[in-house]
């Protein structure tokens, strides 16, 4: 009888904590749409596939919506049969040094045809416009949707449109009810992850002109929504890892510096544009103003030593024919008067500029940042927008920080924020976007959505 | 050193309950005391005066056995801080606390008893998918005290007892790695444990309506030596957890200061009062040394630091018939976790109990006692910040039905 009576209260009596509220507040989520870049697509390790879009934070939020009214969020998902997508790299193991080793996935793709740089045709409709590589610049460029354009948005173009811009297919939604904004991170990225040798920043007049005309458009029916800024770039683990080891090595050996090729492709002048970079000016946790990108970890173990890895790598990349390779490097040499059989980081054989953020280059990155920051939350204040601002929590989260029992920081790799590529999210760094945009959002609108667990969203995976 | 010795004593299921006292305290050591709220310092409670005051051992009139055991049936209910969506609930295993006590008049005076019986543990499984699982997927911590005991009458009023305790338990942690492979990383720990100690009481009853008493039962150190860890984790990175690895670890079980009275007004009924002191003060941190470096660290260390709690007990036993006796009881026991330090092994906040039993006497020798209590904990939201435990809100029930036999030669 004990076990009955037992049996009863173990199934009745659970104990119970009282749910949180949830309510939309003064916003309205039937139709949620999201227009951004890579960021907003779910791009992460290199490339987008079906589980980054899956996990995308637009997909997280809409499926926060979706608990206070919210209506379903259609994304341009690949199939499960081409769920790798545009290809991705993983994790493939570590060197004897820790060193991390990627190698690239290229099964289950989602291309139109073999070898081709276009995607399979996704022309149903969509709420989230996220296009990865897409910047502020590009958003009224006729032909962005055809097959010269942005692969990723001719996918979702149709065809008989391919004329269209991006802002013209953003300005098709009239329904949409509330929606979040995250442009500007290409329009310095490009330049930035180039080492400032190729890419332009974005000239700040055709910023903001771009920028407050896609408010505008997203704003026309009197839709609520938020928009992000731009994060500061050189926090990325892109910038952040490399640097740290070379200062730390050239620290160790006692080196005053290198020598650095500084500049753009083209504006190479091969006799001045050579610079001694001080060891004490490169960046590290203790501070500089010169970064190391992430694309130069192959070759930051050479400094000091007689190599032309890099010209030969460069070579292979720009050479048409495996035939050709020897008559690109040569050209290459000749063009940058390098000489091989110097040490890398000699004036004969200088750090190659795209591997490179100097302090020039920082300053223009640091300095456009702060301009189209400052215009992104001067055009959401004057709409009535809540603002995530993405710049000052990534900035907040440099130290890093600990969440139910699990250690989180920028740091490649072992700060679980940041996928292979050391400048997308992992799902779980997306994971914790939306639940900070969530956060804004019941500020903004008194609202009161629930976060999600971001446990349940991978980190790197380890093979 | 898996704890086989308590697979082979036990048959590998009557094992100790979950920590539904303080910390991780049983307070589930006699279904007649159960029924009265667990007083039990300051009145003679036959058999069952070896754990509750050996001074009243002396007190007992006849040869006698007691055995007993209850059910413990818990659950957690967890909730991420808000605004976060994310809740658990604890799928605990039924515990199993037991006694065993025998009592032997050696002559008028002195009076010699074994107690064996489980006055810690805990056994918490919240599985390996609640966000809190990098702190625990699952704790079972497991102590039984063999007791043998003296208790003597210095005067037809006033007895003395002493014990010696020899504990013997085990410890078995499982919790996941933040590596993500084709599954999550986990590790498990598991060692046996044992350590020793005393339980010792006076007992002083000046009249035939009063009677008080003391009682002493000191720290115990469980220690784990050698104890087995079992890691999985992706190939890549399973160098940084060595196979064959073992682990040291310690765990005081405090010690316990009991003051009781009893009050007899008639001779139906019986009321007891106590008041306990846990000595949870001995509790300052959870650590684990291993023997190689995992995961680049030779251990692990997380603040407890525990304060020492005060638990109120009172109960009342009124003979219906000569046969049937009616109990009930109560008690507020008092966390010893502060704020910032709970965990998700013990997510402790000061405990209400209520219980009632009865007993029935089936002939001169055979009596049995039913007994049942009901423990609620308050709803508890904590930081977690300062023991490395999961932030959140709790909430603690618990049920346990007993049953326990005496049999008098």
């Amino acid at each position: 009888m004990l076990a009955l009576f037992a049996g009863v209260l173990l199934t009745s009596c659970d104990p119970e904590i009282d749910a949180p509220a949830s309510s939309a507040g003064s916003a309205d989520f039937t139709k949620y749409i999201a227009v951004g870049n890579s960021l907003t697509a779910g791009f992460s390790d290199n490339g987008l596939s079906l589980e980054g879009q899956v996990n995308s934070y637009p997909a997280i939020l809409a499926q926060q919506f979706k608990a206070i009214g919210g209506g379903d969020f259609a994304q341009p998902l690949f199939t499960e049969a081409q769920r790798n997508g545009s290809g991705y790299i993983r994790l493939a193991g570590f060197t004897a040094t820790g060193s991390p080793i990627t190698a690239p996935v290229t099964e289950n793709l989602a291309l139109r045809a073999p070898n081709s740089s276009l995607l399979t045709k996704y022309t149903e409709p969509v709420n989230n416009y996220g296009i990865p590589g897409i910047r502020v610049a590009d958003i009224n460029t006729p032909g962005y949707g055809s097959a010269a354009g942005n692969p990723y948005f001719e996918r979702i173009t149709p065809d008989a449109q391919a004329m269209q811009t991006y802002l013209q297919r953003v300005q098709q939604s009239t329904d949409h009810t509330f929606f979040s904004l995250w442009l500007g991170n290409n329009d310095i990225l490009g330049f930035a992850t180039a080492g400032g040798f190729a890419g332009a920043i974005t000239e700040t007049g055709t910023f903001n002109a771009n920028y407050s005309a896609m408010v505008d458009a997203l704003t026309a029916k009197g839709a609520k929504g938020i928009v992000a800024t731009i994060p500061d770039v050189t926090g990325v683990p892109f910038f952040t890892t490399v640097g740290p080891q070379v200062k730390a090595a050239l620290t160790a050996a006692k080196s005053a510096g290198f020598v650095a090729f500084t500049g753009s492709a083209t504006n190479v002048d091969n006799t001045k544009n050579r610079t001694l970079v001080p060891t004490a000016t490169i960046k590290d946790a203790t501070g500089g103003t010169v970064l190391f990108t992430l694309t130069g970890s192959a070759y930051a173990g050479l400094i000091g030593r007689p190599t032309g890895k890099y010209w030969k790598d460069l070579a292979k990349q720009q050479s048409p024919s495996p035939a050709a390779v020897n008559l690109v490097l040569a050209g290459l040499l000749s063009r940058y008067a390098i000489d091989t059989t110097k040490a890398l980081g000699a004036p004969e054989n200088p750090w190659p500029s795209a591997l490179i953020v100097d302090a020039t280059e920082l300053k223009a990155i640091e300095d456009a940042t702060k301009t189209f920051n400052d215009f992104i939350k001067a055009q959401a204040t004057a709409k009535s927008l809540a603002i995530f601002d993405a710049n000052a929590y990534f900035t907040s989260i440099q130290g890093g920080f600990s969440s139910y029992g699990v250690a989180y920081s920028p740091a490649f790799i072992t700060g679980n924020l940041f996928s292979l590529d050391g400048v997308h999210p992992t799902p779980r760094g997306y994971a914790f976007i939306a639940n900070e945009m969530i956060k804004s959002i019941n500020a903004k609108y008194s609202a009161k959505l629930q976060t999600v667990d971001e446990t349940q969203y991978r980190t790197v995976v380890f093979p | 050193m898996k704890s086989k010795i308590l697979a082979l004593l036990l048959g590998g299921t009557l094992l100790s309950g979950s920590a539904m006292a303080g910390g991780y305290q049983v307070n589930l050591a006699s279904q007649r005391q159960i029924g009265m709220g667990h007083t039990g310092t300051g009145i003679v409670t036959g058999n069952a005066s070896i754990f509750f005051n050996p001074g009243a051992m002396s007190q007992v009139r006849e040869n006698g056995v007691t055995i007993g055991a209850t059910g413990l049936i818990s659950k957690i209910a967890y909730r991420a801080p808000e605004p976060s969506g994310t809740e658990a609930m604890s799928d605990n295993p039924l515990g199993t606390p037991f006694n065993f006590y025998g009592t032997y008049k050696a002559d008028d005076l002195l009076t010699v008893g074994l107690g064996v019986y489980t006055p810690f543990g805990s056994s918490v499984n919240w599985g390996s998918d609640w966000n809190g699982r990098f702190g625990l997927n699952e704790l079972t911590l497991q102590a039984i005290f063999i007791q043998p005991t003296v208790s003597y009458q210095l005067t037809e009023k006033l007895g003395f007892g002493v014990g010696f305790v020899y504990a013997i338990g085990g410890v078995n942690l499982q919790r996941s790695i933040p590596l993500q492979g084709q599954e999550e990383g986990r590790v498990e720990l598991d060692g046996g444990a044992s350590g020793i100690g005393i339980n010792a009481g006076i007992f002083f009853k000046p009249s035939e309506k009063i009677s008080v008493g003391l009682s002493y039962r000191s720290k115990v150190d469980m220690k784990v030596e050698e104890g087995d860890t079992e890691f999985n984790a992706p190939a890549s990175v399973a160098g940084r957890f060595p196979a064959g690895t073992t682990f040291d670890a310690e765990l005081p079980l405090p010690s316990t200061v009991s003051i009781g009275v009893g009050i007899m007004p008639t001779e139906k009924l019986t009321i007891a009062i106590d008041v306990s002191r846990v000595g949870w003060s001995a509790y300052e941190k959870l650590r684990f040394d291993y023997s190689a470096n995992v995961n680049g660290a030779s251990f692990t260390e997380n603040a407890r630091n525990y304060d020492d709690a005060y638990i109120f007990r009172i109960g009342g036993e009124y003979k219906l018939t000569e046969a049937l006796n009616l109990r009930a009881g109560a008690y507020y026991d008092n966390t010893p976790v502060e704020d910032g330090y709970l965990t998700p092994e013990t997510p402790d906040a000061n405990a209400l109990g209520l219980s009632a039993g009865i007993g029935y006497t089936l002939s001169e020798k055979l009596s049995i006692d039913a007994s049942f209590l009901y423990i609620n904990k308050e709803e508890r939201t904590d930081l977690s910040n300062k023991s490395g435990g999961i932030a959140g809100t709790y909430k603690s029930v618990a049920y346990a039905p007993g049953i326990g036999l005496n049999y008098k030669f």
